[in-house]
């Protein structure tokens, strides 16, 4: 009579996390192979909430498509309208008055500051800190109040039109900007007294997640996930858009970190303060004049040709690429989105990590799934 | 039963009213039963609400204000719709069993829970270090239960509380075992005595590293029973709340209020070791002695415990808010590389101090 050998199972576990999972920043899968809780291997999947959203601008006039294009990334809408009008405008030869493209700066930074105190809130939840989170959401409110005032929307603001802005600012509208600039600073100081160099804090993101320049360049990494790692690049300083040339501001970038979490959310904090002080200077140097060069009813109809613009959205280079055949409507809209590169860098960051570290990785890449899978 | 044994069991008779030919077995049951449902589950609702309404203040919240006067019943509205909500059917027998088994052992702590010199049921020299058997009971149901989960989220988290009691145990031990040197006895009664009630007579202020045995106490009784910030075990972000994560309904109610318990328990042993414990001012104890009976002492007595053991609950709760959850494995390495060191050097300084004290006479 044979007795059979036990034998101990010594395969790495799989685990699919995802399409929905607290730690994933929007619906896409995970699948881990794990060492124990440490991560061997990574296959990312995506595309479940794909909208055919580039097709969508296919099939509208003009000006209609440009209120698509909020869509593209709802929590920073205003950086998909300012890529698509920027590109229209191009193709259709229309200008832009000053005014317009100052408001449209302001509300861009308004963006910029209440993404990236969003990112702060999830950044906050993933290593378990409630407070942060509590206080970033709450101050990201007013920024929102602001945005209802101004375009009636909170998120999708829809706000941007060609050849300007539906509206003037309201009466009011940038002292109460002032303001939050103001308890902004206040708040900053805020967060990194009871956060930024909290000693478990950095326990949770000093030397995780490390991205190293040649990864950034290999993988084609831009915005704030590319400042973290110590490369300079800023849209909108290398090719300025809108009156950015006007104004004075310096490209941030995280010197002393090595590219991991830490330097990712500092980056942001300081990104935070930056578009405050870009804020006051295009609310003290608003030009007067109109706002809208052309009514909103006039049918557009551009020359054959395409255009390419890139624009400096809260998760990095945003690229509208657009051709126009002659006709009342848009032949092909295409974007290069930042968070893409996000995404197919994780497979080779996240290898090594442990299961505990998979959320703080993931938040402070500052993920769009909606952008990506678009 | 020793003659302590005898004494509770008379004087709980004459409290309650009952015969005296009824057994001490009895008498037991019915005491147990009253401290915990008296006792062990408002004290969960209280500091569920307490927690939540100072932690929604200093996260610039309200906090629950809708149930009752000034949401007051909010953790009874959270506890009758768990207990309303469909049970998992597919809870396998195992998960049963430990679920079932943890929390009876759990429980049976209630009997060795000192809360004041009337309701030291059991007091031996053993009884201090029986809800350490508690703890590693709750770690080890913990663990098994998750391990019979037969998912991802339910062995890590598993895993994780098991490798944490088993780090925290040690320091626990030896901070504990620095008490009795100080105390020159590991009864309750005694521990509690050897302390006074002003702040300064306080245990932890007896001697220059009572401070750090608190510290490491405190500090490794968290790691064990895996309380926030060191709950990575039940860590919601990564694995979905580990264990519980498969838990529903009623076992949930069971398992978060075992937890509660485990925490509870510990903040009460750490009050009675450290923070003079019952002990209620002279002052006080005469004029109660003088104009009440027997009975409104041990109910101050208990008062006076809770209170303490509530502050520090609190505390830590509050503590919890604003830091960062701490990796398991750091968890594990603070464990054995900060706390046993500290809590093995606060005991052999401990030891040197009650040897001096006692060399000369009562002065250090």
């Amino acid at each position: 009579m044979s007795t059979h050998g036990e034998s101990l199972a010594t395969d790495l576990a799989y685990w699919g996390i995802g399409p929905y999972h607290q730690a994933l920043p929007g619906p896409f899968r995970l699948n881990l192979n794990l060492d124990g809780e440490v991560i061997a291997e990574t296959k990312t999947e995506i595309g479940f909430i794909h909208r055919s959203l580039e097709k969508t601008f296919e099939l509208h006039p003009w000006s209609s498509a440009l209120m698509y294009a909020d869509r593209l990334d709802p929590e920073a809408a205003s950086f998909g309208e300012m890529a698509v009008a920027l590109a229209i405008e191009e193709v259709a030869e229309i200008a832009v008055p000053v005014r317009a493209q100052s408001i449209r700066v302001l509300v861009n930074e308004l963006n910029r500051v209440s993404c990236h105190l969003g990112f702060l809130a999830r950044m906050a939840q993933a290593v378990g800190a409630e407070t942060l989170f509590h206080y970033a959401l709450r101050d990201r409110e007013r920024i929102l109040d602001q945005f209802e005032l101004l375009t009636g929307a909170r998120f999708s603001l829809n706000f941007f039109r060609l050849g300007g802005v539906t509206a003037d600012v309201t009466d009011g509208f940038l002292e109460r900007v002032l303001d939050i600039c103001e308890v902004l600073k206040i708040r900053l100081k805020e967060y990194n007294d009871l956060f930024s160099f909290n000693y478990a804090f950095l326990k949770r993101s000093r030397g995780i997640g490390v991205i190293s320049r040649e990864q950034i360049l290999a993988h084609g990494l831009t915005g704030p996930n590319a400042r973290a790692s110590g490369f300079s690049t800023d849209t909108r300083k290398s090719e300025p858009y809108s009156g950015y040339q006007l104004l004075d501001f310096p490209v941030l970038v995280e010197n002393d970190g090595n590219g991991d979490v830490h330097s990712r959310f500092l980056i942001r904090l300081r990104e935070i303060s930056q578009s405050t002080d870009i804020l006051k200077q295009v609310i003290e140097s608003i030009p007067g004049g109109s706002f809208l060069s052309q009514p909103v009813s006039k049918p557009v109809k551009p020359q054959p040709g395409e255009a390419y613009i890139k624009v400096e959205s809260p998760r990095g280079t945003l690229g509208c690429h657009l051709v126009s055949e002659g006709g009342d409507r848009p032949s092909r809209v295409q974007f290069r989105v930042p968070s893409m590169a996000a995404i197919a860098i994780l497979p080779e960051i996240l290898r090594g990590s442990r299961m505990e570290d998979l959320p703080v990785i993931l938040a402070s890449l500052d993920l769009g799934i909606a952008e990506v899978d678009r | 039963m020793t003659p302590e044994a005898n004494h509770w069991a008379e004087k709980w008779k004459q409290i309650i009213g009952l015969p005296d030919f009824l057994p001490e077995s009895v008498v037991a049951v019915l005491v147990l039963s009253l401290v915990y449902t008296l006792v062990v589950v408002p004290s969960g609702a209280a500091v569920n609400y307490l927690a939540r309404k100072v932690g929604a203040d200093l996260q610039a919240r309200v906090g629950p204000n809708r149930v009752g006067p000034l949401g007051l019943l909010q953790p009874f509205a959270d506890l009758v719709k768990l207990l309303q909500k469909q049970v998992d059917s597919k809870l396998g027998m195992n998960e049963k069993i430990w679920l079932g088994l943890h929390t009876m052992a759990l429980y049976s702590t209630v009997a060795v829970l000192p809360l004041g010199s009337l309701l030291l049921l059991i007091n031996t020299e053993m009884s201090a270090f029986l809800p350490f058997w508690a703890s590693l009971v709750i770690a080890m149901g913990t663990m098994l239960l998750g391990l019979s989960q037969k998912s991802i989220p339910g062995w890590f988290g598993g895993i994780r509380a098991a490798s944490q009691a088993l780090a925290g145990a040690l320091p626990a031990i030896a901070a504990l075992i620095a008490v009795g040197v100080r105390a020159g006895s590991f009864f309750w009664s005694d521990i509690a005595d050897s302390q006074g009630a002003g702040i300064l007579a306080w245990g932890v202020f007896d001697s220059p590293f009572e401070p750090i045995s608190f510290f490491c106490f405190l500090a490794s009784g968290l790691v064990v029973m895996g309380i926030a910030p060191f709950d990575g075990g039940l860590s919601v972000q990564d694995i979905h709340g580990g264990v519980s994560s498969h838990l529903h309904g009623t076992q949930l109610a069971l398992f978060r209020l075992g937890r509660h318990y485990g925490f509870f328990l510990w903040a009460t042993i750490t009050a009675v070791l450290f923070l003079g414990g019952w002990e209620v001012p002279d002052g006080v104890q005469a004029w109660l002695t003088e104009n009440t009976s027997g009975f409104a002492i041990q109910m101050v007595e208990s008062v006076l415990l809770l209170m303490k053991t509530f502050g520090l609950m609190i505390f830590v709760s509050i503590l919890a808010r604003v830091t960062p959850r701490i990796r398991s494995d750091q968890i594990t390495d603070l464990s054995w590389k900060v706390l046993s060191p500290l809590s093995l050097a606060a005991l052999a300084g401990t030891a040197i101090w009650a040897f001096w004290t006692a060399k000369n006479g009562g002065s250090p």
